[in-house]
């Protein structure tokens, strides 16, 4: 194993860092004031209803909880897989992710019809429910990447102990997308959902958003600092990430490939795939061309700094573009409950529920991004945990 | 963990005719009025004479357009509520236990104390029957009447849902589904009754009957009637012979 050389530094308070601070502060409050908006009107005034009982709040969080586990990527490669090259950035990312899951968590439970009652599902587990399962699978990532994130920091520390608890981590992250994957897999009554291939295709959006965000979250805390990243290492993660956005296309095509096989599934297929509207644009348009197609051409037909920074907000877009037309489209969907047959007259049944998110949802999703990041900047503020250089130089010399 | 309840002798549900349903909405009215005024959180009403009302309804009629091969189409009422389903899958995906299945009845309920609001019931109960409530924050659905059935200050032959107690068509029948010699069990055999959606495997308790076929023409032309009456004899035999000699009668006195 090469030697740790590098030196890890609190993040500076330079005034771009003050400012980034405040900016991320409003954009908090702002997320509390549409929650208690909302929690004093209900939730009548979301773009909510009886058919779509999950909004624009739960894109963003599912999109953050998906994106923390891929961002404890780094971490994993430098201590699971032995490539000392990425060690460097090993304890931002496991702090990252244990950021981004309290940020997507936040929404989750503010979203709620009834947020007090909380402490109900942490207490009393129906193991029957997959919520139940991802509460537990949740907090344990929490503690377990705390845990791993720790040893990581410890000066002298058998280096076994550090594999083994990132060993613990990587496979927990793998459960956890799994679980998150499965709430919609496991629910058989949604065509647009019931599909066994939405927790490995969870896992390998994981990988795609979490890197990209890592990529983006930690150039500019590195820009705030003056702090070297070099081209090659951007390149390097620039090329897995364009492996990582293909291996996410190739599971999408599967999913959609496999239902249309199936004749019950053909009907939501056509929806999604040719006249679903807003959600076909999002579907071709962005999740599969600008978020898929684009930056996998960028990352490996012109490999460098700025293609890899221009992939990681494309593929953020993308990934983001996904869970709407995952979680939104899933619903709007109708259910068949007489197969070809009008409705003349009823509340929405039989046809494509509409769906206008309101500014108090983006408000708590941006809310929720915005108390992602700012738990992640001010980690990096009193934590050791990022590096002063990830010059090429440097990397290199660690192998 | 919450699980379904080991097969209950008992299961209380509705039997709905879909041929005698005239969709009047009479059972969506007197449902939301009885679990309005009585048990648990009021179901809300939003900008209810307004533009774009909503709110929330543990019954509703939805109306079809139904057209058999060579037939005439015809409009289908279709009211929907929950089904209290042997195999509910609401009741295992519910994270806090809030919903259940009760042992003694099988009527599904939620435990409004309990329910956080997450939504993932609606997501999977197959026919909708499930609605959240915006103003309270909770799950809500058909009780059965369960704060009805079994209240001994009211009047017996009040104790059925309000939905079925209200309906003017009789078309909602109320009883045990799990007696074989209940009126209703009797009903549904007779009727052919059906379970909505049994491809979805959740056996629901709840039956519906399906419409007949309306009569409709023969395609032969209906032959003429043959005519009873007889020739008028005496008196009115005269009336009727002067009657047709005046001018103007059929035209006979003019001709000549």
């Amino acid at each position: 194993m090469a030697m740790d050389q590098t030196i890890y530094r609190e993040l500076k308070a330079t005034p771009g860092v003050w400012q980034l601070g405040v900016l991320l502060i409003a954009f908090i409050a702002a997320a509390g004031g549409a929650v208690l908006y909302m929690e004093h009107h209900g939730h009548a005034v979301t773009g909510m209803n009886n058919q779509i009982v999950w909004g624009l709040p739960h894109v963003f969080a599912i999109f953050l909880i998906v994106a923390a586990s891929g961002a404890l990527n780094i971490a994993s490669i430098a201590s699971v897989f032995g490539k000392a090259a990425y060690k460097p950035m090993a304890r931002f990312s496991s702090l990252l992710a244990i950021a981004l899951l309290a940020g997507g968590l936040a929404i989750v439970v503010l979203d709620l019809g009834r947020p007090d009652r909380l402490i109900i599902a942490m207490t009393t587990y129906n193991f029957s429910s997959i919520f139940a399962w991802n509460v537990l699978l949740y907090t344990g990532f929490m503690g377990i990447v705390a845990i791993y994130l720790v040893v990581q920091m410890f000066r002298r520390i058998d280096y076994r102990i550090v594999r083994s608890a990132g060993l613990v981590a990587f496979l927990w992250r793998l459960a956890l997308t799994t679980g998150t994957g499965s709430i919609f897999g496991w629910v058989v009554a949604r065509p647009g959902y019931d599909a066994a291939i939405m927790a490995p295709m969870f896992i390998a959006m994981s990988f795609s958003f979490g890197l990209a965000v890592f990529i983006l979250v930690t150039l500019v805390l590195f820009r705030l600092n003056d702090r070297p990243v070099g081209e090659e290492l951007l390149k390097r993660l620039g090329r897995l990430l364009g492996i990582f956005a293909a291996a996410v296309l190739y599971f999408v095509a599967v999913q959609h490939l496999t239902n249309l096989y199936a004749a019950e599934h053909i009907a939501v297929e056509r929806f999604l795939l040719l006249d679903g509207g807003v959600y076909t644009l999002l579907f071709w348009g962005v999740q599969v061309i600008l978020g898929g197609l684009v930056p996998i051409a960028l990352v490996f037909l012109n490999p460098s700094r700025s293609s890899t920074i221009l992939a990681s907000v494309l593929v953020v877009i993308g990934g983001f573009a996904q869970v709407y037309v995952i979680v939104v489209a899933g619903q709007a969907y109708p259910l068949e409950i007489f197969p070809g047959y009008e409705v003349l007259e009823g509340f929405h049944e039989g046809v494509v529920s509409p769906y206008t998110p309101s500014i108090w949802e983006l408000m708590l999703g941006l809310g929720g991004v915005a108390l992602a990041l700012f738990a992640a900047g001010l980690g990096a503020k009193v934590l050791r945990v990022l590096p002063t250089n990830l010059s090429d130089a440097n990397v290199a010399a660690k192998g | 963990m919450t699980q379904l309840p080991a097969q209950s002798k008992k299961k209380l549900g509705l039997v709905i005719d879909l041929d005698t349903c005239v969709g009047c909405h009479g059972c969506v009215t007197s449902c939301k009025g009885w679990n309005t005024q009585n048990y648990g959180e009021p179901l809300s009403d939003i900008d209810a004479y307004g533009a774009d009302p909503s709110g929330t309804f543990l019954n509703r009629v939805f109306s079809y357009e139904v057209e058999a091969p060579n037939k005439p189409a015809q409009t289908v009422h279709f009211p929907k509520s929950c089904l209290h389903c042997e195999d509910a899958p609401c009741v295992t995906v519910c994270p806090t236990g809030a919903s259940y299945k009760r042992e003694e009845d099988g009527i599904v309920l939620v435990n409004e104390d309990r329910c956080m609001g997450c939504g993932l019931c609606a997501w999977a109960c197959p026919y909708g029957a499930r609605e959240l409530d915006f103003m309270s924050g909770i799950m809500k659905k058909c009780t059965l009447c369960v704060d009805r059935i079994y209240n001994e200050n009211i009047p017996e032959e009040d104790r059925v849902p309000a939905c079925v107690r209200t309906c003017p068509s009789n078309a909602r029948h109320f009883g045990d589904l799990g007696d074989p010699d209940s009126d209703v069990s009797k009903l549904v055999a007779e009727r052919g009754g059906i379970d909505l959606m049994p491809e979805q495997g959740t056996k629901p308790v709840n039956k519906y009957l399906p419409p007949r076929l309306k009569d409709t023409l023969d395609s032969a032309p209906p032959k003429p009637l043959e005519s009873v009456s007889e020739e008028p004899k005496g008196w009115l035999g005269w009336l009727d012979r002067a009657l047709e000699a005046l001018p103007g009668s059929n035209g006979k006195a003019e001709d000549k």
